[in-house]
C-alpha cells in the first residue's frame, strides 16, 4: 500500500511538472505583456498597457494584422470546400484507397516547412508567377488541406451509409440528400476543420515569410521585431497571436465535440 | 409521383384480402437478377414473384446473398444481369427515390439531426405533400407504432426499440407499394423482439400492404411470413409456405437450417432404402444416395421392457434403433434427449404435459418413428 | 453513373492544389537543384556539382543538424510518450484536463514560444532572475541561452503537441481487456506495459518521431534566435544560400540532401523500432 502511494505520489509530480513545462511560456507570455519595464525580468516592477499602446500606434502592425486575416479567412474558406470536397468522395472510396489518398495528400506536412516554402519560392519566382498574399494562401492551402481533408474524412467515414440509403429511399435526389441530411450531421465537423485550417495559417511563419515577396503577415511581422533584439511589444504581438489561434482552436474544439 | 401511384390499394387503413388472393398479376415480378462482385457470384439467376398483399422472408445465414436481394429490389445494388418490374413497370435501372418501395433499414438510419416527428414527416416533405395532409398522415404513422408520445424526442435518444417503431413509421407513411424490411428485429433483445413480431404482423394485417423482409432467424421467418424463400450460397434453395419448408424440406441444408433435424444418410435400390445406421424401409424413387430427414419430436424414445426388447422387437411399421441415453436437456415446455446409437448422437424431443418420469443417464432405449413422419431427400451428405 | 464520377469531379480540386502548390514546385526545385548560378546569373546546365560541395562543404553542419534532431526527437517522443500514457493509464479524471492542456499549446504560435524561451533563459531572464533571488547565484549566467540545450529545449515545446497526437491516437485505441486478461493470465505490471501496450503505440512512436525529426532538421528560426554560433543548423546555411548568397540551386540541392538523409534516418529509426517493441 506504501509502495503504491510513493509510485502515485511519483507520477502526480511528474505529471505536474510537465504540464508546468508546457504551459509556464505561454501564462508567462500574457503576464509579461502588461509589464511595467523595458526589461523582462522577474519580480516584475509595475503594470502598464504601455506596450499595448505603443503597438496600437504602429501602423505596420496593423497592416500585418490586416494580412494575416485576408489569408486566415481566405485559407479557412478554400481549404475547407476543397478538402471537405475530396473528403465526401473519399468516403465513398475503399478506407484502403482512402487511407492512401490521404498519405499522398499528407507529404507537404511531412517535409519540412521549410523546404516546402523554399520549392514554392523558387517555383513561384522562376515561372514568373512573383509572390504576395495569393501565393502565401496557395501554400497555406496546400499545408493546411490534409488536416481538412483528415478531420472531415473521419467523421463521414463513420457516418452511418444507411441514413444516406434512408434518405434516397424517402424520394431524396443525391443533392437533396446531402442538403438535407449529410451537410446538416457533418456540420460541426466542417466548421472545426475550418477553424484548425485558419489557426494553421494564422501560426504559420516559414512559407508565410518565403511566399509573401513584401509585406507582413503577424508571424513575420513579428519576426522582424525579434531579429532586432529583445523588445517588449513583441509580448503584445504574441499575445494577439496566440489569442487569436487560441480562439480558432478553442472554438472548433467545442464545435467538434458538439453532438459528439 | 410514387405516391399517386400506391394511393389507390392501401391508402385506407382497412383489413386487406387473405394474403396471396387473386394469383392475378404479381406485384413484384424478378427475372433472373444476378449479382457479381468481382469474381464473386453473391447472387445468382433469381425469380421471384412477390404478389399483393404477400409477406414474403428471405431466410438464410449471413453471406447468403439474401441481403444483396433485397438491396437490388429496393434499388441500392445494381443488378448485374436480370429485370426487376414492379407494378407492371420495369425498375431495374431505377435509382432508390424513383421506386415505389420503401426500406427499413437493419441500423434504421434514422436521421440524427431530426426529431421523431421530422424523421417520418421527411419522405412526405421531399414529395412536397401538404402541410395538412403530411401532419395528418405523420400522426397516423406514429399512432400505428404507438409512438405519439415521443413525436418531438431527436433520434438518438430513443432506445433500440422506439428507433426501430420511428424507422417502421418512417417508410409506412410513404404508403409504398412494397415495403422492405432488412433483417429489422435482429438488434433487438428476445422478449422485446416477439413483441415486435406480433406488432409487425397486426400491421400488416391492417392496412394490407406488401412486405419482403429479410432475416436469418428461421422462427421469425415462420412466425410472420406467408411464403419464404430460403437461401444459401446466393442460391434460391427452396420456395414455400412456412408449413411447407418445415415439413418437406427440399435439401439437407434447408432441414437443418429450419427447424432441428436428425439426418439419415442411406442409399435407396429397387424402391427399397437402406440407411446407413441400420434399418430399412420401402420407398419408392430413383437409386442413389438418399438422406432421411426426422424431427426430434416425431421421434418416440421408449425405456423398460421395451428397451429390453430391443429395436429388433418393434413392429415391422415403425423404424427403430437401440441407444442408450446420454443427456436430459430441460427446455420447459419440452425436453430434450440426447441419444448415442453407434457413433452418432440422435435428439429426441418431448413436450412436457405432466410429472416426467424419472430416466437415468446411460440407460437403454428405443427410438422409433413412422416413415410417414421422415421426410427422404435424394442427395448424401456433401463430398 | 454519378458513383462512378463522383469521387474524381469532388477529388479534383484537391488534386489541383496538390499539383501546382506541391508537386510541379517540388519538382522544379528538384530540376533547380542540378542547375548553377555564376556570378549572380543562374546557368541551366545540368550538373550535379552541387550535390558534390553539399559534402564538401556542408557536411559538417548537416551531420551536427541530423544528431540534434535525432536528440530533439528522441526526447520529444520520449516526453510525450510519457505524457500520453499518464493521460490514458494514470491521470483517471484529470485525464481530460491533461490533454486539454496540451492541446492549448499545439498551436500556441512559433515563434512566440521562441521568444519566450529566449526571455525565460537570457542573461536578464526569469531564469536567471530566480536563481539570484535564490541566493544559488549572484551574478547572471549565460550558459542557458545560445547553445543547442537552449533548442532541444525550444523546439522540445513546440513540437511536444504535434508528438502526443499521434501518440494519443494508437494509446487511446488500446483496449483495456486485453490488459486485464494479461494480468489475469499471470503477467507482471512491466510485461503488459513492455509486451501488451508497448507494441501496439508502434505506428504512434514511429509517427511522433518522424514528425519531430524532420521539422527538427528543417528549422532555422530557432536556431537562430536561440542558438548561437554553436547550433547553426543546416536550415540556417539553406535560408542563407536564398537570403544572402541568391544561390538557389545550391539551396535546393541543399534540401534535397537534408531530405535523403533524413529519409535513411527515419527508416532506419523505423525498423529500430519494429524491432525493439515487437512481441517476442
Amino acid at each position: 500500500m506504501r509502495r503504491l502511494d510513493a509510485i502515485a505520489l511519483v507520477w502526480w509530480v511528474a505529471g505536474t511538472a510537465a504540464v508546468f513545462f508546457m504551459l509556464a511560456p505561454l501564462v508567462a507570455l500574457f503576464v509579461f505583456s502588461f509589464s511595467a519595464g523595458s526589461v523582462l525580468t522577474l519580480p516584475v516592477t509595475g503594470w502598464s498597457v504601455r506596450w499595448y499602446r505603443e503597438l496600437a500606434a504602429t501602423p505596420e502592425f496593423w497592416i500585418a494584422l490586416k494580412n494575416s486575416l485576408v489569408v486566415c479567412v481566405a485559407v479557412g474558406f478554400a481549404s475547407t470546400t476543397v478538402g471537405t470536397m475530396a473528403a465526401m468522395a473519399m468516403a465513398r472510396l475503399p478506407a484502403r484507397r482512402a487511407g492512401a489518398l490521404i498519405s499522398v495528400f499528407s507529404l507537404p506536412v511531412m517535409l519540412p516547412p521549410l523546404v516546402l516554402a523554399l520549392s514554392m519560392l523558387t517555383f513561384f519566382v522562376g515561372t514568373g508567377l512573383g509572390l504576395g498574399l495569393p501565393t502565401v494562401i496557395l501554400g497555406h492551402l496546400v499545408y493546411t488541406l490534409p488536416f481538412v481533408v483528415l478531420i472531415v474524412y473521419a467523421r463521414m467515414a463513420a457516418f452511418d451509409p444507411a441514413i444516406i440509403d434512408s434518405a434516397r429511399d424517402l424520394g431524396a435526389s443525391p443533392w437533396r440528400t446531402f442538403a438535407t441530411v449529410v451537410l446538416p450531421v457533418a456540420r460541426p465537423t466542417i466548421i472545426g476543420a475550418a477553424l484548425v485550417a485558419m489557426a494553421l495559417s494564422l501560426d504559420d511563419f516559414v512559407i508565410a515569410l518565403f511566399t509573401i515577396g513584401g509585406g507582413n503577415t503577424l508571424p513575420t511581422f513579428m519576426w522582424g521585431m525579434l531579429r532586432k533584439g529583445v523588445n517588449p511589444g513583441i509580448n503584445v504581438v504574441g499575445v494577439v497571436l496566440v489569442t487569436l489561434i487560441l480562439v480558432a482552436s478553442l472554438l472548433a474544439l467545442r464545435v467538434t465535440r458538439y453532438r459528439g | 409521383m410514387s405516391l399517386q401511384a400506391s394511393t389507390d390499394a392501401r391508402s385506407a387503413v382497412a383489413p386487406g384480402p387473405a394474403p396471396g388472393a387473386g394469383r392475378a398479376e404479381p406485384l413484384v415480378r424478378l427475372s433472373g437478377v444476378t449479382r457479381r462482385f468481382g469474381a464473386h457470384v453473391a447472387v445468382h439467376p433469381v425469380d421471384l414473384a412477390v404478389h399483393r398483399h404477400d409477406f414474403v422472408a428471405i431466410l438464410g445465414p449471413s453471406g447468403c446473398g439474401k441481403t444483396s436481394l433485397l438491396r437490388m429490389i429496393g434499388g441500392f445494388l445494381e443488378p448485374s444481369g436480370g429485370t426487376i418490374e414492379i407494378a407492371g413497370r420495369d425498375v431495374t435501372r431505377l435509382p432508390p427515390d424513383r421506386r415505389p418501395t420503401n426500406m427499413v433499414f437493419q441500423g434504421y438510419g434514422l436521421f440524427p439531426h431530426m426529431t421523431v416527428r421530422q424523421n417520418v414527416a421527411y419522405g412526405l416533405r421531399i414529395a412536397r405533400v401538404s402541410a395538412a395532409e403530411r401532419d395528418r398522415r405523420v400522426e397516423e404513422a406514429l399512432a400505428l407504432v404507438h409512438m405519439e408520445s415521443f413525436a418531438d424526442r431527436l433520434a438518438p435518444q430513443l432506445s433500440g426499440g422506439q428507433a426501430q417503431r420511428v424507422a417502421l413509421a418512417r417508410t409506412l407513411v410513404m404508403r409504398p407499394e412494397v415495403l422492405l424490411l432488412d433483417e429489422p428485429l435482429a438488434a433487438l433483445d428476445l422478449k422485446l423482439r416477439k413483441t415486435m413480431q406480433e406488432e409487425l404482423r397486426g400491421i400488416h394485417r391492417s392496412i394490407g400492404g406488401t412486405f419482403v423482409f429479410v432475416t436469418h432467424d428461421q422462427e421469425e421467418a415462420m412466425a410472420l411470413a406467408n411464403r419464404i424463400l430460403v437461401m444459401q450460397d446466393g442460391r434460391v434453395v427452396q420456395e414455400g409456405g412456412p408449413t411447407e419448408i418445415y415439413g418437406r424440406p427440399a435439401t439437407r441444408f434447408v432441414a437443418t437450417f429450419v427447424g432441428d433435424a436428425n439426418l439419415f444418410d442411406g442409399r435407396r435400390a429397387g424402391g427399397r432404402v437402406d440407411l446407413d445406421i441400420g434399418p430399412a424401409f420401402a420407398d419408392a424413387g430413383r437409386d442413389g444416395p438418399v438422406t432421411a430427414v426426422v424431427r426430434p419430436q416425431a421421434i418416440t424414445l421408449e425405456t423398460g421392457p421395451a428397451a429390453a426388447a430391443g429395436a429388433a422387437g418393434r413392429g415391422g411399421d415403425r423404424i427403430a434403433l437401440d441407444g442408450r441415453l446420454v443427456d436430459i436437456v430441460p427446455l420447459g415446455p419440452s425436453v430434450k434427449f440426447l441419444v448415442a446409437v453407434g457413433d452418432r448422437e440422435i435428439a429426441v424431443t418431448r413436450t412436457v404435459t405432466g410429472p416426467v418420469e424419472p430416466l437415468e443417464i446411460g440407460s437403454r432405449v428405443v427410438l422409433s418413428w413412422r416413415p410417414a413422419d421422415q421426410v427422404v431427400i435424394a442427395g448424401g451428405p456433401a463430398p | 453513373m454519378t458513383l462512378r464520377r463522383g469521387p474524381l469531379v469532388l477529388l479534383s480540386p484537391a488534386f489541383g492544389v496538390f499539383a501546382v502548390c506541391f508537386v510541379l514546385p517540388a519538382a522544379y526545385f528538384f530540376v533547380v537543384s542540378f542547375w548553377q548560378v555564376r556570378s549572380y546569373r543562374l546557368v541551366k546546365e545540368t550538373t550535379a556539382e552541387n550535390y558534390l560541395r553539399v559534402f564538401t562543404d556542408y557536411s559538417g553542419p548537416l551531420l551536427d543538424t541530423l544528431v540534434l534532431a535525432f536528440i530533439v526527437a528522441t526526447t520529444v517522443t520520449g516526453f510525450a510518450f510519457f505524457y500520453v500514457y499518464l493521460c490514458r493509464f494514470k491521470a483517471g479524471r484529470f485525464a481530460p484536463l491533461l490533454l486539454f492542456a496540451a492541446m492549448l499549446t499545439l498551436f500556441g504560435g512559433y515563434l512566440t514560444k521562441i521568444y519566450m524561451w529566449r526571455t525565460i533563459l537570457g542573461d536578464s531572464g526569469i531564469l536567471n532572475a530566480s536563481l539570484i533571488t535564490a541566493g544559488l547565484i549572484e551574478e547572471p549566467i549565460s550558459v542557458f541561452l545560445f547553445n543547442p540545450v537552449a533548442v532541444v529545449i525550444t523546439l522540445g515545446h513546440y513540437l511536444v503537441p504535434f508528438a502526443i497526437l499521434p501518440l494519443y491516437g494508437v494509446m487511446h485505441a488500446i483496449r483495456d481487456d486485453p490488459l486485464e486478461a494479461a494480468r489475469d493470465l499471470g503477467a507482471s505490471r512491466w510485461h503488459v506495459f513492455r509486451h501488451i501496450v508497448l507494441p501496439q503505440c508502434r505506428t504512434g512512436i514511429v509517427a511522433a518521431f518522424t514528425l519531430t525529426f524532420l521539422f527538427t532538421s528543417g528549422d532555422f528560426a530557432t536556431a537562430r534566435l536561440v542558438g548561437g554560433p554553436d547550433a547553426s543548423l543546416f536550415g540556417v546555411f539553406v535560408q542563407g544560400q536564398f537570403t544572402q548568397r541568391l544561390n538557389q540551386p545550391m539551396g535546393a540541392a541543399m534540401a534535397f540532401t537534408m531530405l535523403a538523409c533524413c529519409l535513411v534516418v527515419v527508416s532506419a529509426v523505423a525498423l529500430g523500432v519494429r524491432r525493439a517493441v515487437a512481441y517476442r
